[in-house]
């Protein structure tokens, strides 16, 4: 068991992928509950496509990929907020819009590409060879950047998801929370963007803030059990991607569902409702 | 009594529609007031306007000097419908509650012990103080109420406007919450309360406002307000099919 555990983290791009698996473990649960919450999953899908739109414009330019789709996250975080704050559009709207245009604008992207289409690839589905130093560098200062906006914005994500009109009369910024959110699921979405690729990056977002939140009764010990999840998943993922050849993104993503079909399964649920019996009285009559 | 809050003139446009037509109204301190009127009649957009979160044209003066607490930032709470908040998240009751202080919450702080202790009171205050560590997802209509209620006046307010408080609960806890509400009065805490329960109204508020199509139709003791004579021009000039 050791040696599998272990053996596997004497090559170097392990380490390196590994590092990347557990920032990553722990910035997108912090992010993921409130979403959660916050019924924002289809957000973080739709920014997951379009980052695409930020890492075919950098590829196109020979700028680092990490960075164009860290700027395609905030554009959409703030075209979302306009499209919200100042046209009125229901959130979900305002994220398909934005998010589908962005999606197609890095589609148009890609068909310029002439370099080597593999390099979107990894982006898309990731690919823990190519995650380099510099890569785990700039992950760990975006996880820094989430746990301690995560820490700081605690009092007012709680206000503003629990009751969000109530929050504006005691003057908080909802408007700002809410964007700074978008900014966040950004920086997640960047930082998996070369271990587990873009699209398996929201399942670290989503999934374990889903078992946690069947696990656990009250914030901060959803925020901890998330974190937990988000690593053992991200570990035994890399691990299992290792050991059976399978792409590292979909072997982590499968971790976090086995992990939140174990917690759904481990609930205790209401038992059935009692069966009622008509009994027949028409002997005794 | 001296006034506290004087609205003058609201309006507020729905596209053609006007939600709100020249509304003017004082509340004095220590005072409960009923707001009554047909669905549709601007109870709630008023409420709103007055607590700052719906723009209208006129103007809203809260008179400070009546502010017994420094800062003074916060002399309006607002209790919206039991529907804006997410009950199935995992907060307590105190949590909850503590929400009502981030005006007091120094930007990037935690709360302080003197918060908790303030959160607490307003719960004892209300007589649920041993629901403070119960989640909110636990709570029965009426307990959600109280802890609503808890919260505004954790903020510590001089006018307290609630929207249907009593909407979807049972006799007693309805009898409870307006005693509890009629209670604050005694703090100086001016009281603006929506229903739709006249016979509520009527027993326990003894001044009355009455809406119909956003403007105001009547305003006195809630016996002439809600007379058969005061009710009936309530209903002639409601919108056809309110």
């Amino acid at each position: 068991m050791t040696t599998w555990l272990l053996d596997p983290f004497q090559a170097d791009f392990m380490v390196r992928a590994g590092l990347g698996v557990l920032l990553l473990g722990v910035a997108a649960p912090l992010c993921g509950c409130w979403v959660v919450q916050r019924r924002l999953v289809y957000l973080s899908d739709a920014m997951s496509h379009a980052v695409l739109a930020g890492v075919a414009g950098a590829a196109l330019v020979g700028a680092s990929l990490l960075v164009g789709a860290f700027v395609a996250a905030v554009v959409m975080a703030l075209v979302v907020a306009a499209l919200v704050l100042r046209a009125g559009l229901a959130e979900d709207a305002a994220i398909g819009v934005s998010g589908q245009a962005l999606f197609a604008v890095g589609l148009v992207g890609v068909s310029f590409q002439r370099n080597d289409p593999r390099a979107l690839s990894h982006v898309l589905f990731g690919s823990p060879l190519t995650t380099t130093w510099a890569d785990v560098a700039l992950q760990a200062v975006l996880a820094a950047v989430v746990v301690v906006a995560s820490y700081v914005l605690l009092p007012v994500l709680v206000a503003t998801t629990f009751d969000g009109v109530h929050a504006r009369t005691v003057g908080i910024r909802v408007g700002l929370v809410d964007t700074l959110l978008v900014v966040g699921l950004g920086l997640v979405v960047v930082i998996g963007l070369t271990t587990v690729g873009v699209l398996m990056a929201v399942s670290m977002l989503v999934m374990p803030a889903v078992a946690a939140r069947l696990m656990a009764s009250a914030t901060t010990r959803m925020l901890g059990a998330s974190v937990a999840l988000g690593t053992s998943a991200g570990v035994v993922g890399l691990l299992l991607s290792y050991h059976l050849a399978i792409p590292t993104g979909p072997a982590v993503a499968l971790v976090a569902a086995a992990q939140v079909l174990l917690a759904a399964a481990a609930r205790r649920t209401p038992r059935a409702l009692q069966r009622t019996v008509v009994a027949d009285l028409s002997a005794h009559a | 009594m001296s006034d506290l809050l004087e609205a003058r003139g609201l309006s507020v446009d729905h596209g053609r529609r006007a939600a709100l037509q020249d509304v003017s109204l004082t509340l004095r301190s220590g005072e409960a007031v009923a707001l009554v009127g047909l669905n549709g009649a601007g109870k709630s957009t008023l409420l709103r306007v007055l607590a700052g979160l719906q723009a209208a044209r006129g103007e809203v003066v809260v008179h400070r000097s009546h502010c017994h607490h420094q800062p003074c930032s916060a002399p309006i709470a607002h209790v919206g419908q039991r529907s804006t908040a997410r009950w199935d998240l995992p907060v307590t009751v105190l949590e909850a509650v503590l929400t009502g202080r981030h005006r007091f919450r120094r930007r990037g702080r935690r709360f302080t012990a003197a918060d908790r202790s303030a959160a607490l009171a307003c719960l004892e205050q209300l007589g649920i103080a041993e629901l403070a560590d119960r989640p909110v997802g636990q709570l029965s209509g009426g307990q959600a109420q109280r802890v609503l209620l808890a919260r505004a006046l954790a903020q510590e307010p001089l006018v307290l406007l609630l929207d249907e408080p009593l909407a979807g609960l049972d006799a007693p806890a309805s009898a409870a919450l307006v005693q509890t509400l009629l209670e604050l009065r005694a703090t100086g805490l001016a009281v603006l309360c929506a229903l739709h329960e006249l016979d509520v109204a009527r027993a326990a508020f003894p001044r009355t406002l009455a809406l119909a199509q956003g403007r105001l139709v009547g305003d006195g003791p809630s016996a002439d307000v809600l007379s058969p004579l005061g009710l009936e021009r309530l209903v002639c000039l409601a919108p056809v099919g309110a």
